[in-house]
């Protein structure tokens, strides 16, 4: 009797488990594989780090693409800056990162493609017959950042940033200096900053001391100037302690610590708002970006009144050298919506104008320069020829371990005072064993 | 135990035992899903820790079998000595003077002076708060321009120079760990029975000389619980290294480079190395302080 009952109440619970089962098994079907294209329903995961400005865009776009396609939901997800590359690497490493993502091309080109993380583009979603086709709508060598080492093209641009300097002109009025005459070597920067310090600004001219990936992107805007590397081209050689390396450390060090132009302990360390100094009237001079702007302009607009955006000076002013870089909207490998989610990709890439007006964000698509809200940007002379000669960094295997080497170079030579030299030793034995 | 046995008469031995028998089962089909978790979540990763240290694995990959290759890299590795050399003095700056700190308190705490509950009670406040909230206010007390600086009329950098930014974590980390040894020390001193200090006034004993004779040696279990826990703690330190300086300036710590290894640089192999690595330096320090302490019971 008891064995019977115990029979029968196993029968149940088997009947029981399998009958959830098979309803896990039909709603996992209902949510469907099918990519988006039969209007079945699609949920697409997208993750951006933190840029309020782009934020609030990112929101208004999504809303309106899901008001458009109504089987189409975007969960949206922001990561905070200095959590956001390694988030990124564990999650789709992993097979938990979302559909679309939003990463630099430094991350892109050293981490992300080499690791096979990454869907090539899809052209038919952009509604173009071939990838050739969609680089057309590029201004040349704009989608480099996003491309591997036999050209395939893994993103688009939502951001190309060029570099230019930025100057507070009442500053430079206080100290007797005319912001007509900007400086346009780096001696130049030292010889005002000093006419700062002497006016009272003391922060005349900070580097921006935030994360590896700031430290190094600062460095490699000085490296191309000076024609150094750092590591040969292809990768198996560190060369950061060269003579050209060396000296670019030493333009470093020299504007960051001997010439007193500012103090880099006080500088603002904080990665969401990495302008807070020159948004403050703090500092004086600044390396920026075109995104820079709009979010200095948000949080401090009295500042933001006195700041005139400028070229960024340069090593040697006859030939000048300026850094690109960019963030992608690209595709994780591992999604089963790739098709979907490369639609909303180039929903996204279409808003241009949306992008340049609201965030400040250029994309580098052809002719971007003649838009309309291109020709309102303030200081629109200087961005648009900062964008003419621009190139993006070198970038081998193991970069973030890279980045880490030359953060600690950097730290050595401007907070502990070491000697370029010995500092780039150190990093290059480092790198060396990273890369090889 | 034996007693209850020999209580129960003869006739009902058997129907108890089965009852026993019957309660042992259902305790062990009770632990079973804790044990099934236990195993899942703590005993299957180690050892999947020790399987992958032996293996060059990015997770976008098939593991690849190195041997000691990891174990190779790190022995040779600069870097990594460096690291192993923060985390000791990381682990002898703060927790020597923690643990000598919390003892000279409780000694004056267990005394009965006005507020003393109150006084231990703030003494523990820290110990309460997390390592993180703890790590963001004293990043703000340590700044150029902070408190700290303020106070004494000092001009030092704290957190970005290699010569200060160790001690300034070291001046938290006393701060935040000394109430932690603290409870542990006046929970000793109430197990000494006054009887012994009594004793000790009628031999004519010294206050030094019932510290040195009396108290010292009646909280050698609670001394030895303190300075195992004390190398075990400063070993884990992670999230005040990775909130105050990044690592930077010579204060990256063990559980922060294997950090970095794993999930910045995807480095799953090796960071599984230096795990191992930890956990048999963890356990040679910790077989030799319990055999000091327990060489000195003797």
């Amino acid at each position: 009797m008891g064995q019977a009952m115990g029979r029968a109440h196993r029968r149940r619970l088997v009947a029981v488990v399998a009958a959830l089962a098979c309803t896990a098994g039909v709603a996992a079907c209902g949510g469907g594989s099918d990519g988006g294209s039969d209007g079945g329903d699609v949920t697409l995961t997208f993750w951006t780090h933190t840029h309020p400005p782009m934020i609030e865009l990112n929101k208004t776009l999504i809303a309106q693409y899901e008001k458009a396609n109504p089987n189409v939901t975007v969960e949206y997800q922001t990561i905070p800056n200095t959590e956001f590359g390694t988030k990124m690497l564990t999650a789709l490493s992993n097979g938990t990162g979302p559909d679309v993502i939003n990463m630099d091309d430094n991350a892109l080109r050293g981490e992300y493609i080499p690791k096979n993380l990454l869907a090539p583009v899809d052209p038919k979603a952009f509604g173009k017959g071939s990838v050739e086709e969609l680089e057309k709508g590029y201004a040349a060598g704009v989608l480099d950042g996003a491309k591997d080492a036999k050209g395939t093209l893994y993103g688009v641009p939502s951001e190309l940033n060029s570099t230019a300097f930025a100057i507070n002109t009442k500053h430079f009025r206080d100290a007797g200096l005319d912001p007509k005459k900007p400086p346009k070597t780096w001696d130049e920067v030292s010889a005002y900053g000093k006419k700062l310090v002497a006016a009272g600004h003391g922060q005349s001219f900070n580097f921006n001391y935030i994360h590896s990936g700031w430290y190094s992107q600062m460095y490699q805007t000085l490296l191309n100037q000076t024609g150094g590397s750092i590591a040969n081209g292809s990768c198996d050689k560190a060369t950061v302690n060269q003579p050209k390396s060396v000296a670019t450390m030493q333009i470093w060090a020299d504007l960051a610590r001997n010439d007193k132009i500012a103090d880099p302990h006080k500088a603002s360390r904080e990665a969401t708002a990495p302008y807070q100094d020159l948004a403050t009237g703090k500092q004086s001079m600044a390396i920026v970006y075109p995104w820079s702007m709009p979010q200095i302009a948000d949080s401090n607009p009295d500042v933001y009144k006195d700041l005139s955006v400028v070229p960024l000076p340069q090593v040697d002013v006859a030939k000048p050298v300026i850094r690109w870089y960019g963030y992608d909207w690209a595709v994780n490998k591992a999604s089963e919506e790739q098709e979907a989610a490369w639609k909303f990709i180039a929903f996204l890439s279409t808003k241009h104008d949306a992008w340049l007006s609201d965030v400040g964000f250029i994309q580098g698509q052809q002719g971007w320069t003649e838009s309309k809200p291109a020709k309102e940007l303030d200081d629109y002379d200087t961005w648009a020829k900062a964008y003419t000669n621009g190139k993006f960094d070198q970038v081998c295997p193991h970069w973030s371990e890279v980045q880490d080497a030359l953060k600690a170079a950097i730290d050595k030579v401007v907070f502990d005072g070491v000697a370029p030299q010995r500092a780039l030793d150190q990093a290059n034995t480092q790198i060396q064993s990273s890369i090889e | 135990m034996a007693a209850t046995s020999s209580a129960v008469p003869r006739g009902q031995a058997g129907p108890r035992r089965r009852l026993d028998a019957r309660r042992d089962a259902v305790g062990a089909i009770l632990a079973v899903p804790a044990l099934v978790l236990f195993l899942a979540f703590a005993i299957w990763p180690a050892l999947r820790v020790f399987y992958l240290s032996l293996f060059d694995y990015s997770l976008t990959a098939p593991p690849e079998w190195v041997g000691a290759g990891n174990f190779e890299f790190l022995l040779g590795s600069s870097e990594f000595h460096r690291v192993i050399l923060n985390s000791l003095f990381y682990v002898a700056a703060t927790y020597v003077p923690s643990v000598c700190l919390a003892l000279g308190l409780a000694l004056v705490l267990r005394s009965r002076m006005p507020a003393a509950g109150a006084v231990r009670l703030l003494y523990f406040v820290p110990v309460a708060m997390s390592w993180v909230a703890v790590s963001v206010i004293w990043r703000l007390v340590l700044q150029p321009d902070g408190l700290l600086n303020q106070t004494f009329g000092l001009d030092l950098n704290w957190l970005t120079t290699t010569a200060t930014a160790k001690w300034g974590l070291v001046l938290m980390s006393v701060w935040k760990e000394t109430g932690f040894f603290l409870i542990l020390f006046l929970a000793g001193l109430s197990a000494i029975p006054e009887d012994l200090y009594e004793a000790a006034v009628v031999d004519g004993c010294s206050a030094w000389q019932r510290f040195v004779h009396v108290t010292l040696p009646m909280l050698k279990p609670t001394t030895a619980i303190c300075s195992i826990m004390a190398v075990i703690r400063g070993f884990q330190a992670f999230s005040a290294q990775y909130v105050m300086t990044g690592g930077g300036f010579g204060t990256e710590v063990v559980n922060l480079y294997v950090y970095k290894t794993a999930f910045e640089n995807a480095r799953m192999g090796r960071a599984s190395a230096v795990a191992v690595l930890m956990f048999f330096l963890l356990l040679l320090l910790t077989l030799l302080q319990l055999r000091l302490f327990r060489r000195d019971d003797r």
